[in-house]
């Protein structure tokens, strides 16, 4: 059944973000046209429109996570779903890694949005760039930046924690949407959802903060290689470049799983569809 | 023979307001129940509940022996007086969902039958009138073979005329020997395809008879309920 609420949601959620995906396209498409063709106009129109696509991707995704969950669980469709011959376990995961992916596409899109910018202003101005490498070299910093194989680690590491902070938006979210429609606040769900989304984001985030820098727990980057260590963010050493304290980021993940398995329990036992 | 339908002492409350007080009931397999009373009685809680979609109560209910959950889910056809599909969806959207989610949905039938009903398959339900998108959701339920329907005021949108229609059809295609709980407050529309009826008042049920034993008395059902809720007309 999880395959089926997977392909459903993926449909049905994908109409929310449909428009402004094709509207990138649309952009990234006539800017590599411009590129190729070197008319200056079309490359610096794109790169300003480029510029509000990529925050508008954002953001209406985000949008379309909150809206999509709501409607579909506690707005009239809600009698749909939740009539499903399905657990509500099962329902909350399709929902989580439908929207993972979601952010995830978003976050990529906007990505290849910045890239686009970058590259036409490669193409505009491009001995100024490959100008600022040769700087790299005269400075002695090039002999500072680590191996190939240390960025790759670096760069998978960084993704990782990228895909746990958005577990962790998608946790809260959730979490913050239902708790707002329970029969005691569902009277004003949109004033309670934001106040729960605020607060437990805030709190989380602000525990999480702290203990980034106090738990003696860190991931160190050397020019060789990278590794966990059992000290605090920022401690010297002469064994590696820097250190960043990773116990944060283990809480707040903690945290948006046990959030989300709260929802799922109130999902189950304490949601009143209207 | 099993009950399909076991509900003992069931009470809930939404905050101090009390809706349903120790409410019990069973049905057996082949009944046509009518589920009788004056609006907030606690009709619709009670349907909810036996869906599974509201589960703080207190009390027992069962569906063929089983609490509600994704098992009662797989048998009941329940048809809720709210519009609940999405503006996008296409009547052939909304058979392909339910063709993945229940086993027991006959695709073809829903294909034939809402084509009798003279819905177009790829007209979004945004642009149906009221009684269009309830003929849709009434086609989705009913080509089901499900053991229990449980339809929450399924005349409510459609005119006079179309009645008699509707309730010709929810008799000719629901499934053997399943159990049907009709929910309405249309009763003299409604009240010949009765089997059984319960009323419901304030909470408890206050008539929980076979519609043969009203009528020994010489009385139509409307009547029986008319007298039972006297405060109401």
């Amino acid at each position: 059944m999880l395959g089926k609420l997977l392909k459903n949601e993926l449909k049905h959620s994908g109409r929310y973000v449909a428009t402004i995906y094709a509207v990138t396209a649309a952009v990234i498409a006539f800017m590599a046209i411009g590129i190729l063709t070197k008319i200056t106009w079309i490359g610096v129109l794109c790169s300003v429109l480029l510029n509000f696509v990529a925050i508008g991707v954002l953001l209406i995704t985000l949008i379309s996570v909150v809206k999509n969950f709501y409607d579909t669980l506690y707005g009239a469709q809600g009698y749909l779903s939740f009539t499903l011959p399905v657990k509500c376990s099962s329902l909350l995961l399709s929902k989580v890694l439908i929207s993972f992916f979601w952010i995830i596409l978003s976050y990529l899109i906007a990505g290849l949005c910045v890239v686009m910018v970058g590259l036409n202003a490669k193409a505009q101005a491009g001995e100024q760039i490959s100008g600022l490498f040769d700087m790299l070299d005269v400075s002695g910093l090039r002999e500072m930046i680590p191996s190939g194989a240390t960025i790759t680690e670096v760069i998978v590491l960084l993704v990782v924690f990228v895909l746990l902070h958005i577990l962790t938006l998608v946790g809260f979210i959730y979490f913050s949407v239902t708790i707002a429609n329970t029969r005691p606040l569902q009277a004003h769900p949109l004033l309670f959802g934001l106040l729960t989304f605020l607060g437990s984001y805030g709190v989380g985030y602000a525990i999480s903060g702290k203990l980034t820098y106090s738990l003696p727990l860190s991931i160190y980057v050397s020019t060789e290689k990278i590794g966990l260590v059992f000290e605090k963010m920022g401690a010297d050493s002469e064994e590696y470049l820097f250190a960043f304290g990773i116990g944060g980021t283990v809480f707040i993940a903690l945290m948006a799983l046990g959030l989300l398995f709260l929802t799922g329990w109130i999902m189950e036992h304490k949601v009143n569809i209207k | 023979m099993e009950n399909i339908i076991t509900v003992e002492n069931l009470k809930k409350s939404y905050g101090r307001h009390v809706v349903l007080d120790g409410v019990s009931f069973s049905a057996e397999h082949g009944q046509i129940i009518g589920l009788l009373g004056p609006n907030g009685c606690g009709k619709t809680t009670l349907i909810k509940i036996l869906t599974g979609l509201i589960k703080d109560q207190t009390g027992v209910v069962r569906i063929n022996n089983e609490e509600p959950g994704a098992y009662t889910k797989s048998v009941i056809a329940y048809l809720p007086e709210k519009t609940y599909l999405p503006g996008w969806m296409r009547p052939i959207d909304a058979i392909n969902y339910f063709a993945d989610f229940y086993k027991d949905f006959d695709k073809e039938k829903a294909m034939q039958m809402i084509s009798r009903f003279g819905l177009d398959a790829k007209q979004r339900t945004k642009t149906m009138s009221k009684g269009q998108q309830e003929k849709l959701r009434l086609a989705l339920v009913l080509c089901r073979n499900a053991e229990l329907y449980i339809l929450d005021e399924p005349l409510g949108g459609v005119d006079p005329a179309a009645r008699a229609k509707i309730l010709e059809l929810i008799m000719e295609n629901h499934a053997e020997n399943a159990t049907v709980l009709i929910s309405t407050h249309l009763i003299s529309d409604v009240e010949y395809i009765f089997d059984r009826v319960l009323m419901i008042k304030e909470g408890h049920v206050i008539v929980d008879s076979h519609v043969n034993a009203l009528r020994e008395n010489g009385k139509t059902v409307e009547e029986v309920f008319k007298e039972v809720f006297s405060y109401a007309w």
